[in-house]
Parts: C-alpha cells; structure tokens; sequence
C-alpha cells in the first residue's frame, strides 16, 4: 500500500524512470514491428501461393499433357475437389505500346494461356483485375480513342460545319489531355445529335457500359475476339501512390487498356529445338495485381488457346513421316500443367494424395490404342506437388530467416533486463537512506523488495504499452513510413535546420555563463539536427532511400499487419524481463542496513 | 519495578574495522519507566546513538555476551523478524537529529508513512486525521501538502515527530532531536516534547548537552561504554 505511493513519487519526481519507460518502449516497438513485418511477409507469401496456384499443381512442362479436359472432368467428379483449370505456360516478348517512350519497348514476359472461368474458380483471379470500372479520366481517353480511331465513319455522319468543330475540340484534347482534364465528354456530346453520340458510342463498349472493362479482363475477349491481361508492374505506366493505389502517369495517357500488345512466343518441337517464333496482336482488356511483385512484373495471361497456338500445343494431325499426306491420327491439345483446389476444410496434402490418385486411375482408364497418353507417374518429368512444396524454394528461407530474427531479438530483453538493473541499482544507491528511514520504521523486507518490483512492473507495463501502441503505429503505417523515406519532404530538413539554428543561438546565450550543462546539450542538439537536416538533403539527392525494394521482397507493399500474438509474447518477456532487471537491486535495497544507512548524512 | 516498560541490560556492541574492533557499548544497562523521561548524557563518540539504535531494534547487541533488550518483558532480539518490524513501527517512534524525513512526499505523506507501513490495521483515514491534528498541534496545520525542504528545521523535526507519534507508541527515542538547530527553535522543540510527556508518553532522549539534559526525570551518563546508575535530578 504505502510502495504504491512512493513508487508513484519516484516515478513522477525524476527522470531516469521515464527514460527508463522510453527505452522499453523502444525496444518493444523494435521487435513487434519488425517481427510483425516478416510474419506478415510470410503470410503473403503463403496465402499468396494458395490463391495464386490452388492447392495442388500437376505439372508437365516438356511436352504438356494431352486428354487435359477429361483429366480434369474425372478431377471434378470427386467430391473434395472444388474445381480444376489448365495452364499453358512459356516465355514469350511483348512489344510495349508505349506511345512515346523510347525505353521498354519489348518486355519478356510469362505467359500464362488460362481457361478464364474455370481460371477464376480456382484462384482469385477475378479479385485480382485491377479495373473494375474505368477512372473518369480513362473515360475521356476512351472517348478520344473512340473518335480518332473511328474517324472516317464519324466524318460521314456529320454535317461539315459540326465535323470543323469536332477536330478542333479533339485536336485540343489531344494536346491538353495527357495533363489536364478538358471536359471531353461535355464539350463532344453539346455538338453532337443523339444519332451521331450512339453511333460514336458504339465504338467501344466500355463507354456505354463502364462495367464492361472488367467483364472484358474476366473472359479474356473484347467484341468477341481475344484479349490479354497483364501484371501491374509489366508496364512502365503504373505508378503507386502513399495510399498503395495506383496512377497511371501522364493522367492515364499510358493507360495500357487503351492499347494493343504484340505478343511473340517461341515454340519448342518435341525434340527440344526452336521452331518459328509466332506472334499475334490483341488488346490489352484489363491488368492484375496479385500482390507478388515478381507475377506483377512478369506475368501475362491470354485465352489458353492462343497460348497453345503460339506453342504449337494445340490440336494437331499427325501424319506419315514419308507420306505427309497419310493422316495417322489425332495429336490431343494439351495443357503445361493443371492447377486443383479443394473443397473448404480439405488441406493441401490429403488433397495431393488424392489427386495422384485420380490421376493414375485417368491415365488407366484410357483406351489401350490412345495414341498420345499422358506420361505415367513415374516419369520424372511429370510432378504432382501442393502449393507448398512450388513455394518451397522461397518460402524455406524466409521461415528460417524469422525464426532466426526472433532469436536475435531475443536480446532485446536482456538489453531491458540490463537497462532496468543498471538504472535500479543506482536508485538503489542513491535511495539508501530513504531505504533506512523505511526499515527504522518497520518496513519489511519483504515490502522493500516489492516497492522495486512494482516500480519495475510499472515502468515495464507503461513501457511495453507505449511500445506496442507506437510499434502498432509504425507498422500500421509503414508503408507511408518508407514512402517518406524514399522521398523525404524538404519541410523536414528546413525545419531542422531552423530548430539546430534556434539551439545554437540558445546555445550561445548560455555560453556566457560558463555553465556546462547547456553548452553540451545544446551542441549535441545542434548535431542532431544538423544531422537530420543533412540526411534528409542527403536522401534527396540520392534519389531517394528504398529499403524494401518490391523486386527483392517479391510484394509491392510492405506488409502493415501486427503480429498480435507475438507482439503479446513480447510485450509480456518485457516486462518479465523488467522484474528480472529488478529483483537484484531489490534485494540489495532489501538487505540495507538502517543504521548505517542512516548514518549516510 | 513493576512499570518498567523498556530494559537494556549489559548491552555490549562492538564494531569490526577491519582487523581491528572498537568496543563501543562495554556493559552498558538501563531502565525505563513507563511515564518516564530518561536523558542519556554524553560527550561525542561515547556511544550515545549506538544504545539507543541498540533499544529501539534498529541495530543488534554484540552476538556473544551482547545482553538484552526486554520491552515489556520480552526481549525483542529473540522473537521473528515480524516481531522486530512491530516493534519500530508500532512500540517506539523514533526522531533523529537530521530529521531523515523523505524528500519526495508531502509533509502529510510523510507523517501517515508509518501507517501505511504497518498495514491494513490503521485505517487510513483515521491515520490522516490523526496526522491532522498532530500537524495543527505543533503548529504547522498549514504546512500539510509542503515538500520537507520548503520547510525550516525546527519545522521539519516537529513534522519528524509528528511521524514518531502517528502510530501512537509506548516510547519515543530522540536521537539528539535538537542538535542541528539553534538554542531557541531547539528549545521550541523541547517544549513540545515536554507537552508529550506531561500528556503521558515516555521519551528517552540523547545528548551532549547538559542544559538540555535538565529536562528529563531521569538523567544518566554514558561513560566509557556503561551507563551510570541513574540520578533523579533535583529541581
Ligand atoms: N558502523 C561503524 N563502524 C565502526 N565504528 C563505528 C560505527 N558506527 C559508530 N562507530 C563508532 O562508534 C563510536 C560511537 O558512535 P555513536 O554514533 O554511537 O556516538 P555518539 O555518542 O552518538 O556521537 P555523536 O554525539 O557524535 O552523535 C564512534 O567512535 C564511532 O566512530
Ligand atoms: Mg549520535
């Protein structure tokens, strides 16, 4: 009773305590953020994998594997599994559309031909297009593209007088709307009659229909023909903003949407050697974010057909070699490989044993003349692995590099325990009289012991909260955090330079008296921030300071989720360290003499 | 002899310097009654505070042939530790030459310490409103919520003794309670002890001076390590 009252004096009537409070605070917020980033990163990878690649992959990359539709007709037939879609990947070039960018003008990228709808069912594909419906400002560009494009049918149409006013509304449009917004869709429809606004209208199905965009990225198509969707970061257009949402650079100018993409893949004949390369023209319908940069950077997807074509994976005759004319048979299209997803609740490794088995009772129950079978399961070529294993290459040496963080940062709770210890002590130290008082009026031992280990109990509760309330802070905001780090406000440097200004010349007035005291403090002061000021010049003119560089953590954000549960841990190892550091002086404190401690005048 | 109340008999202590020992206390006994006020004279370095540290179980006699301290009979030194505590907080208050008063609490927090000390059997309320009327008492009801260095010294021994007497004890030791202060506020102090005793509290008192000494029923000297025999002083 009375150590509540005293540790709540010696608490508020010095400072050591608070700077006490201030380190663990520190020291926890230190751990949680940085544990909470990597649990967090290693989430993403994980989660990232299953709704990226389903649970289970078969995969056969040589050659592909033929009769895939009926393989995965007898995959959907068992009742664990959700659903199941064929993948025909490779490497392909794609010609950027860049209007006017000399860089980048070819990208080499993953292609990934899909089976839209079924694609969907077993990833989040659908979650991952990035434009559900067009911005306003894409709209107008859509608009311009529409006339520009169509401009022969529209000058038909149109009377001579309006047509002068149309190319001067769009020619200033072309010139003002790549920076601001020019009123397109106002200015174009006042001149135009219902007829001629339909007719221009029906151009592009993504100016009636905003929705459209986003059902032309889901099927792969655009007015019947085929269309692509590419990764975010494939074009150079994309640009993300604090908030973690994405502008396209030059107001949507660069939108990729508005353009066509040439994609060129090199097919492999069945003996490994390079064919003609193949190429086709599409548009682009819509672009993804997976959230993994390394996809977002690389992958394309497009109707699996085209992808089989460009391949010369598709349905082919296969004819005599002596006599070409002589058909032999039907070589099947064939899939890359199959991505599987179980049913809710069905783990990744009961659903592999399952699927290998469905998969062997496929490749025996087709007709003995089939005359392209699927590899058997004992071809080397052939694997059958949960998203797990596909992750493992990266996913093994980030669990270890967390496990071996969380080890090291256990050294921060010595760093509190020695912290609160050193600091006791010489409370201990200075507090032996008061100590003596105490026991020359009774106190026990046992009592004088507890008014230090509620004193640390105080200090390491207040601490460790303000730790995880700054450590939740800081994580919750990282990513402005870094953002600000790679592009740090000139304010901040300003500031300090007229803070280290407003020191020195405190600094100076308090030098005549000779004190000591100020003079340090306010040199110190002045190198600090002097120091600030200069770093944040510094990080300027480098350009910036990136820390988490997207291309090698794989993820475009920083993950800004708290690792509760191992923040709890951390928060309570604190404060038990807290009483560690405590007890030893305690005990001193606890065995003081009175009478010389009294004697201490 | 039936109210004597607190007993040191052939107390003996002695203080280890290295190899070398100091026998402060050879066979020092003395007897107090209850009611009573005993000044123990002596000159500088006699050993004054060691007996009274020695009667009021802040320190231990010598472990072998070191005598004993009875209260009320009992000998303190050969019960618990918890007995000990009870002891200094609840049987004897004691004051100290430099008041030893703890710079961080208020003049109020300082007094009712003791209380809090001996726990839940004082409630602290009463403890507050005794605390009070103490401080009103000794003249300082408006010093309450002061720091002890806002105050003089005269002021900070009365707020020491108020705190001796907040658990209302049997016995107050005063360790040369006017030894840092100048003749008048010392005498101020004396007054105030003297009210106490006539009130009916026991004191036994230290000091090298003879003026002060003449205060007490009771006067003995502290001389090479033994109490003399006591001499009722003659007023
Ligand atoms: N812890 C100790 N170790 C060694 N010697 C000590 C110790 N405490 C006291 N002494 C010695 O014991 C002797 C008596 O000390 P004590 O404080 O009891 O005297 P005193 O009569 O109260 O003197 P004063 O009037 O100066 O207060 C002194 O000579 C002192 O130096
Ligand atoms: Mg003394």
């Amino acid at each position: 009773m009375y150590q509540l009252l005293l540790t709540t004096k010696y608490l508020t009537s010095r400072v050591i305590p608070l700077i006490a409070v201030a380190a663990v605070g520190l020291c926890v917020a230190l751990v949680i953020v940085v544990v909470s980033v990597m649990s967090g990163f290693l989430n993403m990878v994980q989660s990232s994998g299953r709704t990226l690649m389903g649970d289970v992959v078969i995969t056969y990359g040589i050659s592909g594997l033929p009769h895939y539709g009926g393989l995965i007709t007898h995959l959907e037939d068992n009742e664990n599994i959700f659903a199941a879609t064929p993948i025909v990947d490779g490497w392909g070039l794609l010609r950027m559309p860049y209007p006017d960018s000399k860089a980048k003008q070819s990208e080499t990228v993953q292609v990934w031909g899909i089976e839209p709808i079924s694609f969907a069912k077993v990833t989040s594909f659908d979650k991952s297009l990035q434009w559900k419906t067009p911005t306003e400002n894409q709209m107008e560009w859509l608009l311009f593209d529409a006339i520009t494009e169509n401009q022969d049918t529209l000058r038909r149409a149109m009377g001579d007088d309006e047509w002068e006013e149309l190319v001067v509304i769009v020619n200033d449009a072309s010139g003002a709307l790549n920076y601001e917004s020019v009123m397109l869709w106002e200015r174009v429809q006042k001149i135009l009659d219902d007829e001629q606004w339909s007719l221009v209208l029906s151009f592009d199905e993504r100016l009636s229909n905003p929705d459209a965009i986003f059902q032309q990225g889901l099927s792969l198509s655009q007015n019947g023909s085929e269309g692509i969707v590419s990764g975010l970061h494939v074009s150079e257009g994309n640009e993300r903003q604090k908030d973690g949402s994405y502008r396209v650079v030059r107001n949507d100018y660069w939108w990729l949407p508005r353009y066509d993409a040439t994609l060129t893949m090199l097919p492999v004949d069945a003996g490994g050697g390079v064919i003609e390369p193949e190429s086709i023209i599409m548009p682009f319908v819509n672009e993804f974010q997976s959230g993994v940069f390394m996809i977002d950077e690389s992958r394309v997807f497009v109707p699996i057909n085209i992808a089989q074509q460009l391949l010369h994976l598709d349905q082919a005759e296969i004819v005599d070699e002596n006599d070409p004319t002589e058909i032999l048979g039907i070589d099947p299209a064939k899939a890359t490989s199959i991505l599987v997803r179980g049913i809710p609740g069905t783990s990744a490794d009961d659903l592999q044993i399952i699927v290998e088995q469905l998969y062997d009772e496929f490749v025996s129950s087709l007709p003995l003349h089939t005359l392209v079978l699927p590899p058997s399961r004992s071809n080397p070529g052939l694997t059958i692995h949960t998203w797990e294993e596909q992750q493992r290459s990266f996913t093994g040496p980030v669990e270890k590099e967390r496990e071996l963080m969380r080890t090291l940062f256990s050294i921060v709770y010595l760093v509190v325990a020695a912290l609160i210890l050193s600091i006791f002590w010489s409370i201990v130290f200075e507090k032996t009289r008061d100590i003596g008082i105490l026991r020359s009026m009774g106190a026990s031992r046992g009592s004088i012991v507890w008014i230090f280990l509620q004193y640390s109990l105080v200090i390491g509760i207040i601490g460790s909260s303000l730790g995880l309330l700054v450590g939740w802070l800081i994580t919750k905001n990282i990513n402005s955090i870094h953002d600000a780090m790679g592009n740090p406000p000139l304010g901040i440097a300003v500031g300090s330079f007229a803070l280290a200004f407003v020191v020195a010349v405190y600094t100076v007035s308090k030098a005549k008296s000779g004190q000591m005291l100020p003079i340090v403090l306010g040199g110190l002061g002045l190198v600090v921030f002097c120091g600030i000021g200069a770093l944040v010049l510094f990080i300027k003119s480098v350009g910036g300071l990136i820390i988490w560089d997207a291309s090698v953590y794989y993820f475009s954000i920083i993950p800004n989720e708290v690792d509760w549960p191992s923040s709890l841990v951390t928060v309570c190892g604190a404060i038990l360290f807290c009483l560690i550091g405590a007890v030893i002086p305690a005990a001193k404190a606890a065995d003081t003499d009175p009478v010389k401690a009294l004697r201490h005048e | 002899m039936s109210n004597v109340i607190l007993e040191g008999k052939n107390l003996k202590k002695t203080y280890r310097l290295g190899r070398a020992s100091v026998c402060v206390l050879t066979d020092a006994s003395l007897q107090v009654e209850e009611g009573q006020w005993v000044t123990i004279l002596g000159s500088s370095g006699s050993g004054k505070s060691t007996a009274l540290h020695l009667l009021g179980g802040l320190d231990r006699p010598d472990k072998e042939n070191g005598g004993i301290v009875h209260f009320r009979g009992e000998s303190i030194w050969h019960q618990s530790n918890r007995r000990i505590n009870k002891y200094r907080n609840k049987d004897i208050g004691f004051v100290f030459q430099f008041y030893h008063l703890l710079p961080e609490l208020s003049v109020l927090e300082n007094i009712v310490l003791p209380a809090m000390v001996g726990g839940l059997g004082f409630a602290r309320a009463s403890a507050k409103s005794r605390a009070i009327s103490l401080l009103e008492k000794f003249g300082l009801g408006h010093r309450i919520s002061h720091r002890p260095r806002e105050l003089s010294g005269g002021e900070r021994q009365r707020v020491a003794i108020a705190r001796a007497l907040i658990n209302e004890p049997s016995i107050l030791l005063a360790d040369e309670p006017t030894g840092n202060l100048d003749e008048k506020t010392g005498g101020e102090i004396l007054d105030v002890l003297s009210t106490l005793h006539k009130e009916g509290l026991t004191i036994v008192l230290v000091t090298h001076n003879i003026e002060i000494a003449q205060r007490g029923d009771v006067v003995v000297r502290l001389r090479h390590g033994q109490i003399d025999r006591p001499a009722t002083l003659a007023h």
